[in-house]
């Protein structure tokens, strides 16, 4: 009998159908829809502004829209994407054919980075062009206040842009971990947004935890600190909004700490999948 | 469910979690750094922070713009029975977006100023209320006010503003000439201070009878005002200058010489 290997164009392909069931789904549609809305409404909004300027404002207001859309997309995506191949019985089909269970995984996790990574390179580009075309407005009306030049930072969005979308490809592993245990799409969708919390709050059980005066507790925040990524470490916002520059060392360890989380979760979700009897 | 492999999947995520420690610390510590709202030392505060950045993003711009929206029409009634509600709104606003100085300086001043006044006003007014009444209503606001000042002071190191806010509630509504003159100082020394902040230190310190110190702090600052720049009253610190040596009966051969 011949020994099937592992196939890189087996990924590629349940890559390219998820990609495209994804695509074709309202859901993504219409977060789309609505995530452009929002970062096309900033110009309305900024008339509520009192604390920034208005380049900030607007700049603030697209990452919001980024980070929030991106966020729910990647947890609901993975999980309907995951469970409509259990539900509907395809996963059996696949996975009865000379298929590997962690082909599947991959692929359906390429599938739905690749989602994301249309999702956030859209709305970046939207934003980065309201901002070009009103600081370009800007700059007719007060000439003065840009004799230095542009202050928006356009590679920095990008860079902003592109670090989220690791951001939600960690999310998005963490979603098929989840996914690839539990029962219900449901579940895994509540569960991942806690997780989410989570990874955004642990820093707090890090600065915590040595001054704990139980070994116990001490032990359980550890462990909060140190299971989950932190997610603080992505939000690089502030900083691109007020026009500070993000140091390509520290750019360059972000992208390989997402990297490292991005494998780890993707080989934890290969293992607890090739556990699970579908 | 399969406990057996969610076990694995938590220890495999411990050990690589301390695995990628030497990687994540120091970028840890310079997101830290860089941005003062997750530096803070009060556990609620920090925990508020990392939700509403981690979560809102960018949107916590325009949710306290709302809330602070919401403070305005709350506060707009100008009765005691809104003090609660106005105080969380200004606290809730500051909370989730901390960026603005505008929020802190006007909320504060809300505190301070108008419920002082709400508050005397409601117990019977000015000339009716004893005057204990009076300077403790004043303190209880200001000490409310400072405390949200002194917040907005670990956010924003940077900004003499807020320095200056303080010291204002300290001469104007708790009349201790001694804490206004140490925030002034404090905000004089700043490289962004405003003009007036250095000249406001040394009429604080004549009122409080350091004529010495005035003069002393003055005769160092008037090398450094610019004359063409009208904000810096060049001419004006130099005629104090002169109204204090002539207190201080400075002989003309040791008086100050532009």
């Amino acid at each position: 009998m011949k020994k099937v290997m592992f196939s890189p164009d087996r990924i590629k392909v349940i890559a390219k159908n998820t990609f495209l069931e994804a695509v074709r789904q309202k859901f993504f549609g219409f977060l789309v829809v609505i995530a452009l809305g929002i970062i096309a409404s900033s110009q309305v909004f900024r008339d509520f502004n009192f604390g920034a300027p208005e380049l900030k404002f607007i700049a603030d207001f697209g990452f919001g829209a980024i980070v929030l859309f991106g966020s729910v997309l990647a947890i609901v995506a993975t999980a309907q994407l995951f469970f409509s191949e259990i539900e509907n019985k395809t996963a059996i089909t696949i996975l009865a054919k000379p298929v590997f269970r962690s082909e599947f995984i991959f692929g359906k996790f390429i599938g739905v980075s690749a989602l994301l990574l249309v999702f956030t390179a859209m709305m970046t580009v939207i934003l980065a062009v309201l901002l070009f075309w009103r600081e370009s407005a800007l700059m007719e009306i007060d000439p003065e206040g840009f004799e230095a030049g542009r202050m928006v930072a356009y590679a920095d969005v990008f860079l902003y842009g592109l670090v989220q979308w690791l951001k939600f490809s960690i999310l998005c592993g963490i979603t098929m971990v989840i996914a690839s245990f539990s029962n219900t799409n449901l579940y895994s969708v509540i569960l991942s947004f806690v997780v989410l919390l989570i990874c955004h709050l642990q820093y707090l059980a890090r600065d915590a935890w040595t001054q704990m005066d139980f070994a116990l507790v001490q032990v359980a925040v550890f462990m909060l600190a140190t299971v989950f990524p932190n997610f603080q470490v992505f939000n690089i916002g502030d900083q691109v909004a007020l026009g500070e520059s993000i140091p390509i060392g520290l750019t360059v360890r972000i992208i390989g700490y997402a990297l490292a989380y991005v494998v780890v979760f993707n080989l934890l979700a290969v293992f607890s999948f090739r556990k699970r009897e579908i | 469910m399969n406990w057996k492999a969610i076990i694995v999947v938590i220890v495999a995520l411990l050990v690589v979690g301390v695995a990628l420690k030497p990687l994540e610390g120091p970028i840890w510590e310079e997101m830290r750094e860089r941005e003062p709202a997750l530096r803070m030392e009060d556990l609620e505060a920090a925990l508020g922070q990392g939700g509403t950045i981690g979560l809102l993003g960018g949107f916590r711009a325009v949710v306290a713009d709302m809330l602070w929206l919401r403070t305005n029409a709350v506060w707009v009634a100008q009765e005691t029975a809104v003090i609660p509600a106005t105080e969380t709104l200004i606290r809730l606003t500051t909370t989730v977006d901390p960026r603005p100085v505008y929020f802190w300086l006007n909320g504060s001043r809300m505190i301070a100023y108008d419920m002082a006044v709400w508050r005397v006003e409601e117990a019977g007014g000015y000339g009716e209320v004893p005057e204990a009444v009076v300077r403790r209503y004043h303190d209880e606001q200001a000490e409310t006010a400072i405390r949200l000042l002194q917040r907005a002071h670990e956010f924003h190191e940077e900004r003499p503003e807020i320095l200056v806010e303080i010291a204002n509630i300290y001469l104007r509504r708790k009349e201790d000439l001694e804490m206004a003159i140490e925030y002034y100082h404090r905000a004089a020394l700043m490289d962004n201070a405003p003009a007036f902040a250095a000249r406001i230190y040394a009429e604080l310190l004549r009122r409080a009878g350091r004529n010495q110190e005035a003069y002393v702090w003055l005769k160092k600052l008037y090398p450094t005002l610019d004359p063409t720049v009208p904000q810096d009253l060049a001419p004006i610190v130099l005629s104090r200058i002169r109204e204090l040596e002539n207190e201080l009966n400075i002989p003309f051969a040791e008086r100050f010489q532009p």
